[in-house]
């Protein structure tokens, strides 16, 4: 009988756990670092936005899971994310289309040099560059909007506030055999 | 040492393969799960085994990294489901 209330009290907490939480504080600004290197060093090395976008979501996975979804939407809030994701799409296809009005091809990048004052080969890396800082935010952002959309709790209007207990965890469960 | 490196490959997709009988036989949930966990870290030295014997080992690191990221991350989010259904 004692086994059964505690599994309830712990069913019904907020899933809480200090090591998991300790690891998960000292490891994400580092998977964040990593995520900017994999994004900004594609060209050289595997990678690139999308790569570096799945790691910045992987990141505040790990927020998510650690620490709830109240603490990842007081971050981010579903709202943000959706403007992140279309400004990552505005800089990807505005890029491009500024290429294509100076008489170039679509994300023609040599076309960018008279803009940015540089040799055509640095305008192509710069060019580079932009297209996928803005494909990185664009893979964040929608991959976070997803994650909250099927592991969060559906009702979160109000984002600032911590998300409550849903109605269905706090039911009395069998204890485990 | 490229040869000693090919068997060592070898050898760790063996032990993979032995992993893999439990994550499919396992009896319960965490075993499947501790098999799973196993699998990546082999896969892990597997791939940088691989970067030596192609030469390129700082290309293949990077990948590992995140290799290593996404196992942890899918473990806690396996853990985490599981605790919170209260059974296995």
């Amino acid at each position: 009988m004692i086994y059964s209330i505690l599994r309830e009290d712990m069913l019904t907490k907020v899933y809480e756990n200090l090591i998991v939480q300790t690891v998960c504080r000292i490891m994400i600004p580092f998977i964040q670092i990593y995520a900017l290197y994999v994004i900004a060093h594609g060209h050289y090395s595997p990678g690139g936005g999308f790569q570096g976008g799945v790691i910045l979501t992987a990141s505040l996975a790990l927020i998510f899971l650690a620490f709830g979804q109240g603490a990842v939407i007081r971050r981010i809030n579903r709202r943000f994310a959706i403007i992140l994701c279309a400004l990552g799409v505005f800089i990807y296809a505005g890029i491009g289309l500024l290429c294509l009005l100076l008489g170039g091809n679509f994300l023609d990048y040599a076309q960018l040099a008279p803009i940015l004052g540089v040799t055509i080969p640095r305008a192509r890396s710069l060019g580079i560059l932009g297209v996928e800082v803005g494909v990185g935010l664009a893979v964040m952002a929608a991959m976070y909007s997803i994650i909250l959309d099927i592991a969060g709790s559906p009702a979160t209007d109000n984002d600032q506030e911590s998300i409550p207990v849903p109605k269905d965890r706090t039911a009395p469960v069998e204890p485990v055999a | 040492m490229n040869t000693f490196f090919l068997y060592v490959d070898i050898f760790l997709g063996f032990l993979v393969l032995c992993c893999l009988y439990r994550v499919v036989m396992g009896p319960t949930t965490i075993d499947r799960m501790i098999a799973v966990s196993a699998i990546g870290t082999k896969t892990l030295i597997l791939l940088i085994l691989i970067g030596f014997i192609f030469g390129r080992v700082e290309m293949f690191v990077d990948i590992c990294t995140v290799y290593a990221l996404l196992n942890f991350l899918g473990t806690l989010a396996a853990t985490k489901f599981f605790e919170e259904r209260g059974k296995c």
